[in-house]
């Protein structure tokens, strides 16, 4: 039992990376790269790759980035996507605020509460996108927006999962 | 910014306060740009046509591959039953013949009769040609990334179309690329006609890949499984004469219909001229674009 408690598979002087500062956010902004795939849908029903990679790092780690960076970030996700722009900027900004005041109330976190955190999230999204599309002339069945939502809720594991794998790496663990 | 108080260094509650500060300027800005770019789409075309260059390019060289990838599974399935598709060819090839005499002798008829109307005729060259690289595929909107800009001469708001139908228009337009309104988005809305019998229809999109279709006098429905629509060229944004969309469902006072030019596999997309400039300046569904 010692012995393997003492035979650690960490390597002695690794530790974080100098660049592990801007992985985080060099993950999200590759995420919203996504959008640029040669991927020709004629249904909706891709999660929001930027949204949910930055969702699952800030529900991981409290200072995943500086909180105003979550800005700048949107704006790419804004840019790269084709939504209207100024969407992913306050709503991200607004994600950072209510994930901070969150953090204060909640007594215990496990992974229940972070999923369903998340889902909540991912449904303030895909209404906001649906509320957006009618506000310019393009209302659709809000029905349309069950199976993009569903499908988002639950590849959000995957994508938590990378996160968490991603943020061993750059620490160096 | 996790705790609620970090401590008692004057320091790290001042960084706190600042970060919360920063974030609620974040969204100030966001939520004004985004009524600016609600009430006044074209403020950011520029801002929004550099990001289309960044991503065009990336999405063209990677279609490149997967139509490489696809285009030698389906070569490979060509040669598994060529006999088969040998005869099938050739008796398709005998029915366009005798079409193709049939659509000859139309065609000259046609011109007669415009000489005898004295029709002006305005003759449209295509002004681009791109291939369909990418697409909106995660919100309620229906758009898609062309691989022509307006180093070619695209403009924003002319009409795209494919050898089998109308795609839809430009809405956004970079210098490599540009951005398409599919005929498949809700905000699209294209003024249309039966090509059996020539009755005036409506075609908008329902945002899930395929048009809703009704009739313009209220009353019988007049659609029928299998009916071809095409643009009648009102309003004068597309050129007249262009299949959207096959009739696949009636419902109660229309139609459902799957747009004829599937953007998925479209290998060319070719941009054409508005059809009458003087609509561009006062189109109805220009102000429908984000």
């Amino acid at each position: 039992m010692v012995r393997a408690a003492l035979a650690s598979t960490r390597r002695i002087g690794k530790g974080p990376y100098a660049f592990a500062t801007f992985v985080p956010a060099t993950t999200v902004v590759m995420a919203s790269l996504l959008a640029a795939l040669p991927i020709v849908a004629t249904s909706g029903w891709y999660p929001d790759f930027g949204f949910l990679v930055f969702i699952s790092w800030r529900l991981l780690r409290s200072d995943p980035w500086p909180a105003w960076w979550a800005a700048a970030l949107g704006f790419v996700n804004d840019l790269f996507t084709g939504y209207p722009l100024g969407f992913s900027i306050a709503l991200w900004s607004a994600t950072m605020l209510a994930l901070d005041l969150i953090d204060r109330r909640t007594m215990w976190r496990d992974y229940w509460i972070e999923w369903v955190l998340a889902a909540v999230l991912l449904a303030i999204d895909n209404w906001l996108q649906w509320r957006l599309a009618a506000i310019v002339g393009a209302r659709v069945p809000i029905t349309m927006m069950v199976p993009p939502l569903a499908i988002s809720i639950f590849v959000f594991p995957v994508s938590a999962w990378l996160v968490s794998r991603i943020d061993a790496w750059r620490l160096g663990r | 910014m996790a705790t609620a108080r970090p401590g008692w260094s004057r320091r790290a509650q001042y960084g706190l306060f600042f970060s919360f500060l920063a974030v609620i300027a974040g969204i100030i800005v966001g939520l004004f740009l985004l009524v600016l770019s609600l009430v006044a789409p074209a403020s950011f075309n520029g801002v929004r046509g550099a990001a289309l260059d960044v991503t065009g390019p990336i999405a063209s060289a990677l279609h490149e591959v997967t139509a490489t990838a696809t285009g030698l599974v389906s070569g490979a399935s060509d040669y598994w039953d060529a006999v088969s598709q040998n005869g099938e060819l050739k008796r398709d090839n005998r029915a366009m013949l005798r079409r193709m005499v049939e659509a000859r002798a139309i065609i000259q008829e046609n011109r007669q009769l415009k000489a005898a109307l004295q029709l002006r005729e305005q003759t449209h060259d295509a002004i681009a040609a791109g291939r369909i690289v990418g697409s909106s595929f995660n919100s309620p909107r229906r758009f898609a990334i062309l691989s022509a800009g307006t180093s070619d001469g695209v403009r924003v708001g002319m009409p795209v179309r494919s050898a089998d139908g109308l795609v839809g228009r430009i809405i956004d337009a970079g210098s490599l690329a540009s951005r398409v309104l599919l005929v498949s988005d809700r905000a699209n809305i294209v003024p249309a006609r039966l090509l059996r019998g020539g009755i005036a229809v409506i075609a908008q999109g329902r945002g899930d890949g395929t048009i809703d279709v009704r009739p313009l006098e209220v009353g019988r429905n007049p659609f029928r499984r299998g009916d071809i629509i095409i643009t009648s060229g009102t309003g004068g944004l597309y050129p007249p004469l262009v299949p959207i969309a096959r009739i696949v469902k009636l419902d109660d006072d229309g139609a459902v219909a799957i747009p004829l030019a599937d953007p998925a596999n479209t290998s060319f997309a070719i941009v054409e001229p508005v059809f009458e400039p003087a609509a561009a300046d006062q189109s109805p569904a220009q102000e429908a674009t984000p």
